[in-house]
């Protein structure tokens, strides 16, 4: 058995694609596992299986213009923070497509999004166990050169079932392709416009007056226009979407129709870049299913504009868009000193600074379920959700010594994760310092600690509050080997102590890594989505490759 | 058991010896910095090799690799003639923000956006950064995921083999 193995994962190892009758079989193999122990501490549950494990394997199967596609994963039984329903395993995407420069098809499961996504987003992130794959069919075709429609009609991937009924139509127009005497101009006009639908049968809502049942809309429509404007240094991008009355479960089965802006003006040159983002969204959930409250089966997708904050301490309280409602308000400035100036020294100097305010609507309610629910006034701004300061310099100080120093501060309203509760205001202080002690050997340590107003109380149990610090030391071999240790300990106000040791050896694209230490309990944000990840205690591994 | 095994094995080193470098995927969608949308073929670099690096700007050892390799590019393109074409997989989130930070970062590549990720997809990368190599037959012959300081040193050296047409 074990020489089969070594036989199956060898090709594994390289980097070659085996050919099938001209075409190319290629694909990624991904496996993770933890064996969790019981903390009350920390609140880590015990765990009946021992070993919970998520695995996955994509096979794309190329050919000219043909491809096609299967997907296996099986969750036996389903790691922490992936919700008990992914239990199971088998085949959850398979399509075959065709595309050539100006007609493609798919059917079976595909990944689509309309401009930004505030109408129509299907979109995978397979750390964060969200899939919204259509299953159906999706069109594009180019009449001419410049105009791209593109049409889609499927139903939504609910864990291992299918549910919903989604029909899209997007057409993007780029001027300067369309238009022949503007093909070299500087100026680039880019305009879309996309009408999402979704249908769902009859079910019985009761509203707020006793005996009186919910007349419900069975086809919603969600509409939205957008530009994107680039002149020399100068960049503008604009959506704004629209849609029909909606009542859900997510809104509390109110019929105000929903509404969403978001602008971005940027301008850069070499070495200088500044980047300024408005967002405002009113009562804009789009879901297929008007009863789904979970994280599933979002047709659209309205971005969160905060920075995504990497550091432990920046990134503890993640922000999320409230699609039911608010304003938000972003700025992000990159400067480089120079070389041989007195800010820049001898390697050069860089300066990120970055600040966000995200608030909810000003808004005056007119009843419960089955009205309008609530009026609200377009620039007008209700209670404090979020805000952020950062400073990042990032400075070489000898050419082995590399140190990037961060000051941060947020402000988090646990009203956004449905607690009530004070208002946290959190001061960080980040040291991240890479030593290159040779050509092979290097060291990267980082010291963090964050200060707060937040104190812990058993009531609450959010055990992100009080004072903390941090320590990590890294140890790399290349960039096969690598070993890190990471302490994070509440030092004032706070409980927990998150130990933690990894190993990792990476060849070629296979990576494989193992840890042992304790999870904090809280929302881990890839790609912009936020969620909650349970505390865990004990060992856990990953593995993934391409080939 | 064993036959069976022993044939699976035999099959499967037959198909590796018939192995062939899987070509540059030419016509998945993505988009240029200024909004055009373009096909994969427009990655080109005239039979010379290329580095194809997927990146985010939110990806701390992305930003490190793509720094590091700024400051040995030219000495590198005059060397070898080898282009660096940075894809971005930054969603609808932060894909607003990736031409000020290529610009304030100073870099010179070439860089696409990947917003709905179909060309991570095509070339199977998992996390980012995932780097490849493209010799200039446009056929993928080497690849790696992970950045670590230093690790462009590696990378330049398999570049130069390529550029002077060994097998690597």
């Amino acid at each position: 058995m074990a020489g089969a193995f070594a036989a199956f994962s060898f090709p594994f190892s390289t980097s070659e694609a085996q050919g099938i009758m001209g075409g190319h079989v290629t694909g990624n193999v991904q496996w993770d596992g933890q064996m969790s122990r019981r903390d009350s501490v920390i609140g880590a549950s015990d765990v009946p299986e021992k070993i919970l494990s998520n695995a996955r394997a994509d096979i794309l199967y190329t050919n000219g213009n043909f491809s096609a596609g299967l997907r296996y994963e099986g969750y036996l039984g389903p790691m922490l923070g992936f919700d008990s329903k992914y239990s199971g395993q088998g085949i959850a995407n398979y399509f075959v497509s065709y595309k050539t420069q100006d007609f493609a098809v798919t059917a079976g499961h595909f990944y689509e999004q309309f401009g930004n996504g505030m109408t129509l987003r299907a979109y995978e992130d397979r750390f964060l166990g969200i899939d919204n794959a259509l299953r159906g069919i999706g069109v594009m075709y180019r009449p001419f050169r410049g105009i791209t429609l593109k049409g889609v009609l499927g139903q939504q991937r609910y864990y291992w079932e299918t549910r919903g009924l989604v029909r899209g139509v997007d057409g993007e127009v780029s001027l300067n392709d369309l238009v022949e005497s503007w093909s070299e101009a500087k100026t680039r006009l880019t305009l879309g416009a996309s009408f999402v639908s979704k249908y769902e049968g009859d079910e019985t809502v009761m509203s707020d007056i006793p005996g009186y049942k919910l007349q419900l809309p069975k086809n919603v429509g969600a509409g939205a226009v957008r530009i994107d404007l680039a002149s020399g240094g100068f960049g503008l991008q604009a959506e704004y979407a629209r849609k029909g009355q909606d009542p859900s479960m997510m809104n509390n089965y109110i019929y105000k129709p929903g509404e969403a802006l978001w602008v971005s003006a940027s301008y850069s040159q070499k070495g200088l870049s500044a980047n300024i983002q408005a967002k405002r969204v009113d009562n804009m959930c789009f879901k297929s299913v008007r009863s789904e409250s979970g994280e599933m089966l979002y047709i659209n997708y309205t971005p969160a504009i905060t920075k995504q904050h990497t550091y432990a301490f920046l990134s503890m309280y993640p922000y999320a868009t409230q699609s039911t409602g608010e304003m938000g308000l972003q700025g992000d400035f990159m400067y480089k000193f120079k070389k041989e100036t007195l800010l820049g020294g001898k390697y050069g100097t860089d300066v990120h600074l970055n600040a966000s305010l995200i608030t909810g609507l000003d808004t005056t309610i007119v009843g419960g379920k089955g009205t309008d629910g609530y009026t609200s006034s377009f620039f007008g701004t209700g209670e404090t959700f979020y805000g952020d300061v950062s400073l990042e310099i990032a400075k070489k100080l000898s050419s082995k010594l590399k140190l990037t120093a961060t000051y941060g501060y947020v402000l988090f309203n646990p009203v956004v994760e449905a607690h009530a509760g004070d208002i946290h205001h959190n001061h960080v202080l980040i040291a991240d310092l890479t030593w290159k002690i040779n050509r092979k050997n290097v060291l990267r340590f980082e010291a963090e600690w964050m200060g707060s107003d937040s104190k812990y109380t058993a009531e609450v149990d959010d055990k992100r509050c009080g004072d903390w610090i941090m320590g990590l030391v890294e140890y790399n071999f290349t960039s096969s080997w690598f070993l890190s240790l990471s302490d994070q300990y509440a030092y004032n106000d706070g409980v927990g102590n998150y130990y933690n040791i990894s190993v990792g050896y990476t060849k070629g694209a296979t990576r494989l890594q193992v840890g042992y230490g304790k999870q904090r309990e809280g929302i881990i944000c890839i790609g912009g989505v936020c969620r909650n990840v349970p505390a865990s205690n004990g060992l856990t591994f990953s593995l993934t490759t391409s080939f | 058991m064993k036959r069976i095994i022993l044939t699976f094995a035999a099959t499967l080193l037959f198909g590796m010896a018939m192995a062939q470098n899987a070509k540059l995927p030419e016509n998945v969608t993505i988009k240029t910095l200024d909004g055009k949308t373009v096909e994969t073929s427009v990655i080109q670099n005239d039979g010379k090799p290329m580095i194809i690096s997927f990146w985010a700007t939110w990806c701390k050892p992305c930003n490190r690799e793509l720094n590091a390799i700024k400051e040995v590019y030219e000495d590198w393109q005059a060397e070898t003639g080898v282009k660096l074409v940075a894809i971005s997989i930054d969603d609808a989130r932060s894909s607003a923000k990736v031409r000020p930070h290529v610009d304030g970062n100073g870099w010179e590549y070439e860089v696409y956006l990947d917003p709905n990720q179909d060309f991570k997809r095509a070339m199977n990368v998992v996390n980012v950064p995932h780097t490849f190599l493209v010799n200039g037959k446009g056929e993928i012959v080497w690849q790696h995921t992970a950045y670590v300081d230093g690790s462009e040193d590696e990378l330049f050296e398999l570049v130069k083999k390529l550029a002077n047409g060994e097998e690597i």
